[in-house]
């Protein structure tokens, strides 16, 4: 009964409700971001290709049809997405075994599919499918979710689409773990069980990091970047970092972007912004995505129905993990993982997915009484 | 539809706190990296933005006694292409092949080829550098830069030395007095990106170069050239391996002039004056040739001096009172030491004769006579005192040492060769020098070029000082030495140094290299005037000349010409003797 009439009930009751403070933070973050972007970029797309803006049109395009994406999907009320959270789950399975055969490699990275002209990066696709998949499943099973097989069940129904994305692309694999490892938490009234998976998952990495010996390299390269070769974007990162002091450069005066930190447009962004516009401007930053959290955890409390609260919480725990991860990074607090930066850093795909992911958070948003 | 539960609730609040509080931390790692300890890293990357170019000093000139310059500096460019900046590649290409005088082949190879920066020629001239500038095509670079240049070419090219592409010192003067020559070089702090492209519109910080400091020296450049000369005409005329000059005041041990030729051009030191092909060289030949080239014979070479020493030893033996002016000897063409009979020059004899004419005669028995009466002991006691053990400190790289009997291997045959002059080896400025503190009253001099260190606008920051010679004879015998030595000149051996109107002294050598079997000569002249106030002397040292050898007869008519040319150029006036009136 209730499914056959959300759409009109969604409309009548709720227009024009969706959380305003949410989508100015995003705007901000995305305008931000694309300034950042043309600071960074500017110089590697004119020694690349001859033309400074060369980057920051590929993700302006990109930008301009994720808001489209985001504006769309807000209007659309987000339990349309329940019945098509398998076939999303099942298409990204597919388009990740597709990127593994067929998939186009760049800086020797298997990761991306060719579609003409554009490029896609399904690993991205994938974790919103995820948190679709998970808050369908895990509504269903509801009742069962104090069940401690349950959960592992539902972890479980995870490993294939973190195999198949951490074959190529382990810090991917690790943000979907994450992702799930949230959804779950949240839906589960229990806590030790939590405690159990978060203490083997810490196993599981110690296992599978002394299998290889090239993965323990990296944690010394963390320890001591100056002496490795391959810390050197490390150590540029810090070099930009402590460069910037307390109010930084200026906006555009990074010299470190000038090749110094290879792709400045990528993963370390945020050292440039550290750099540019001081420690300050970096807190600002971090104080940026705080707020877009603040607002996605009020969202998930305030959610109508647990599935809108569980999708929130997914958004909340995707853009709280890339975030901590991505400046852990370049602060080389942990190891080095190439995680970008959500809104900033250089990237189509992963623009366009996380500005749908908006779109449902402002979907869920406007069925709350905020 | 499923509720959204209180327990969700809570860990949602949960996951939100553990967030913020991970953020928290980022946020204080971020703190701590940027404003507590940001120190060692912001140093870093400066030192890694920033490239130092030097700003090269110009070297010191070296500057002769009359003011005339002998080394000085050039300003030469270096053009370059940066492939990126190029424009116009083929109007560049154009430009460069005719104004550098270059294959256009060559010229296209360069600019094309992709690399950040592509030398095209160095040591280009200021004159092309600055027309070439002057098309102002992009992507053509001139660098100025400074290039030591010896304007007089292979004058005194032993003794002044040149410098290498680094514009340090390699050998001579340019090497000892490298310090005061070099200067500081400046230095242009500029930001460059990652491929090392400089960055425009950065302020760039410049520390100015200072230049070398000017080297005035005793040389005179009139004096070296035609000495040079001199020199040049006899080696000709006797197709002798080299011949060097030497000439100094003996007062106080300044070198007017010091040449060795083959002189080699300073200008152009690795080419080979011998003009041999050095394309069929292995590297070791070449670089023995080289150096054989440059050696500076006055210094760097011993030879056996012969009877130019008996200056010497007839100090030495009046000093210590074993043989007077007027002590009369008897030469039979021989003299017989332990089991050795040792020849005079003349097999004949010079007969009966008084010491005096046994030194106008270079009568070798006589001198091994005032030897032996000297004894061992005294021999090496008049080494020492004279300085003959010990360098002369000349402010020349790589002087040679004396190479000596040991005293207790010295028997009376060897004290007898010793007092003639052969058996052992000393460098002829050893000999001049020796011998010119014997006749300049009997101080020790220390010979030097050297005079004094100023800044480009003359204002002196050095004064070279140089010891005070220590008394190593008394005055009178130096006196007695003088009249023995000009009576050489005058009458004896030396007759062909006499020059009308001054007053020369003066003592011939010959002397046979080693082996003896080759029959090898060394033919010198050492010679002084006024004789009774010396004011210069010199030594001309021919090596193995064809034909005649004999010192006096080869040597001494040379010192003898240049003396007549430069005395009344240092202002020694001719004296007007009765043959010359009766001329006029």
């Amino acid at each position: 009964m209730e499914q056959e009439k959300p759409r009109l009930e969604f409309y009548a009751k709720h227009k024009g409700s969706r959380d305003i403070t949410l989508y100015v933070l995003v705007l901000i973050l995305l305008l931000f971001g694309l300034v950042m972007l043309f600071s960074t970029s500017a110089y590697n797309g004119w020694v690349k290709f001859q033309d400074s803006g060369y980057y920051l049109k590929k993700q302006l395009f990109a930008t301009s049809i994720g808001i489209a994406v985001m504006t769309a999907v807000s209007r659309i009320d987000y339990r349309v997405w329940k019945r098509l959270a398998p076939a999303a789950y099942v298409g990204s399975l597919i388009l990740s075994g597709l990127v593994l055969a067929v998939g186009r490699e760049y800086n020797g990275s298997k990761r991306w599919l060719a579609l003409g002209p554009l490029s896609f990066q399904p690993s991205e696709f994938a974790k919103l499918a995820v948190i679709l998949f998970l808050a369908y499943v895990v509504e269903k099973q509801a009742r069962n979710m104090h069940n401690f097989r349950y959960l592992v069940l539902v972890m479980v129904l995870l490993l294939p689409i973190v195999g198949l994305v951490g074959t190529n692309n382990l810090s991917t694999a690790i943000i979907i773990l994450g992702i799930g490892f949230v959804v779950i938490f949240v839906s589960s009234p229990k806590y030790m069980p939590f405690v159990f998976m978060g203490a083997a998952g810490v196993g599981f990495i110690a296992v599978f990091l002394a299998l290889e010996s090239y993965r323990l390299e990296r944690l010394a390269i963390w320890r001591n970047p100056e002496a490795y070769e391959k810390g050197y974007q490390t150590i540029q990162g810090l070099y930009a970092i402590s460069s910037g002091g307390l109010f930084g450069k200026g906006l555009g005066s990074s010299m470190q972007k000038l090749g110094f930190v290879p792709e400045a447009q990528n993963d370390m962004i945020f050292s440039i912004i550290c750099e540019e516009l001081g420690l300050v401007g970096a807190l600002a930053v971090l104080a940026l995505f705080a707020l877009l959290i603040w607002r996605f955890m009020v969202i998930a409390v305030h959610a109508e129905d647990l599935f809108g609260a569980l999708i929130a919480s997914g958004i909340m725990g995707h853009i709280a993990i890339q975030v901590i991860l991505n400046i852990a990074v370049v602060t080389n607090s942990i190891p080095n993982t190439g995680i970008t930066l959500p809104f900033i850093s250089y990237g189509g795909t992963s623009v366009v997915f996380l500005l749908a992911e908006m779109g449902l958070a402002l979907s869920v948003s406007s069925r709350t009484k905020l | 539809m499923r509720k959204n539960k209180t327990w969700n609730r809570r860990k949602i609040l949960l996951t939100f706190g553990i967030v913020m509080g991970l953020a928290a931390a980022l946020a204080c790692r971020l703190v701590y990296l940027m404003a507590v300890d940001s120190g060692d890293y912001a140093e870093k990357a400066q030192d890694l933005h920033e490239r130092e170019r030097d700003i090269k000093a110009a070297r010191g000139r070296i500057i002769d006694t009359k003011g005339v310059v002998l080394a000085d500096n050039r300003s030469v460019c270096t053009v370059s292409v940066i492939h990126s900046q190029i424009e116009e590649p083929e109007a560049v290409i154009a430009m460069l092949t005719e104004e550098l005088g270059l294959e256009e082949e060559d010229v296209r190879e360069r600019v094309e080829k992709v690399s950040s920066i592509e030398r095209i020629k160095t040591n280009v001239d200021k004159e092309i550098g600055d027309r070439i500038r002057s098309y102002e095509y992009a992507g053509v670079k001139v660098d100025e830069d400074y290039k030591r240049y010896y304007p007089l070419g292979d004058l005194a090219s032993t003794v002044l030395g040149f410098t290498g592409s680094d514009n340090q010192g390699i050998i001579g003067l340019e090497v000892k007095y490298e310090e005061y020559l070099q200067g500081i070089p400046g230095q242009i702090l500029t930001l460059t990106d990652a491929r090392g492209v400089e960055i425009e519109n950065v302020a760039e910080t410049r520390e100015e170069p200072v230049d070398g400091y000017d080297l005035y020296i005793s040389l005179d450049a009139n004096i070296q050239e035609y000495a040079q000369q001199m020199a040049e005409k006899v080696m000709e005329q006797k197709q002798a391996d080299g011949v060097s000059i030497l000439l100094m005041n003996p007062q106080n041990g300044e070198i007017l002039a010091m040449t060795n030729v083959p002189e080699f051009d300073l200008n152009d030191p690795f080419t080979l004056h011998t003009g041999e092909d050095t394309f069929q060289m292995d590297d070791k030949t070449y670089q023995d040739k080289l150096n054989q080239m440059w050696r500076n014979r006055c210094i760097n070479d011993t030879y056996e001096p012969g009877s130019t020493f008996k200056i010497i030893t007839a100090s030495a033996g009046l000093e210590e009172k074993v043989v007077s002016t007027d002590d009369q000897f008897f030469c039979p063409g021989y003299i017989v030491v332990e089991d050795r009979r040792i020849r005079c020059h003349k097999t004949t004899g010079h007969g009966s004769e008084d010491f005096v004419h046994a030194a106008m005669n270079s009568c070798n028995p006589v001198f091994i006579e005032v030897g032996l009466r000297l004894g061992v002991d005294n021999m090496y006691k008049y080494f020492q005192q004279f300085g003959l053990m010990e360098k002369t400190g000349v402010d020349l790289p790589g002087e040679a040492g004396t190479i000596m009997h040991q005293k207790e291997n010295m028997g009376q045959v060897e004290l007898a060769t010793v007092a003639f002059g052969q058996s052992f080896q000393i460098t002829p400025l050893q000999l001049l020098t020796t011998a010119s503190s014997l006749i300049n009253g009997g101080v020790r001099i220390t010979p030097h070029f050297g005079v004094q260190v100023c800044d480009r606008e003359g204002n002196v920051v050095e004064t070279m000082e140089y010891e005070e010679g220590e008394r190593i004879l008394s005055e009178e015998t130096s006196e007695t030495v003088r009249g023995i030595l000009e009576k050489v000149v005058a009458e004896g051996t030396g007759k062909n140094a006499y020059v009308e109107g001054f007053h020369i002294g003066g003592k011939t050598a010959t002397s046979q290299t080693l082996p003896r079997s080759a029959n090898k000569y060394i033919s010198s002249f050492l010679g002084f005037a006024p004789a009774d106030d010396p004011q210069v002397a010199g030594l001309i040292v021919i090596y193995n000349p064809q034909g005649v050898y004999y010192g006096g007869t080869i040597a001494a008519p040379v010192m003898g010409e240049i003396f007549a040319n430069i005395l009344p150029y240092l202002g020694i006036e001719r004296e007007i003797t009765q043959e010359s009136q009766e001329e006029m």
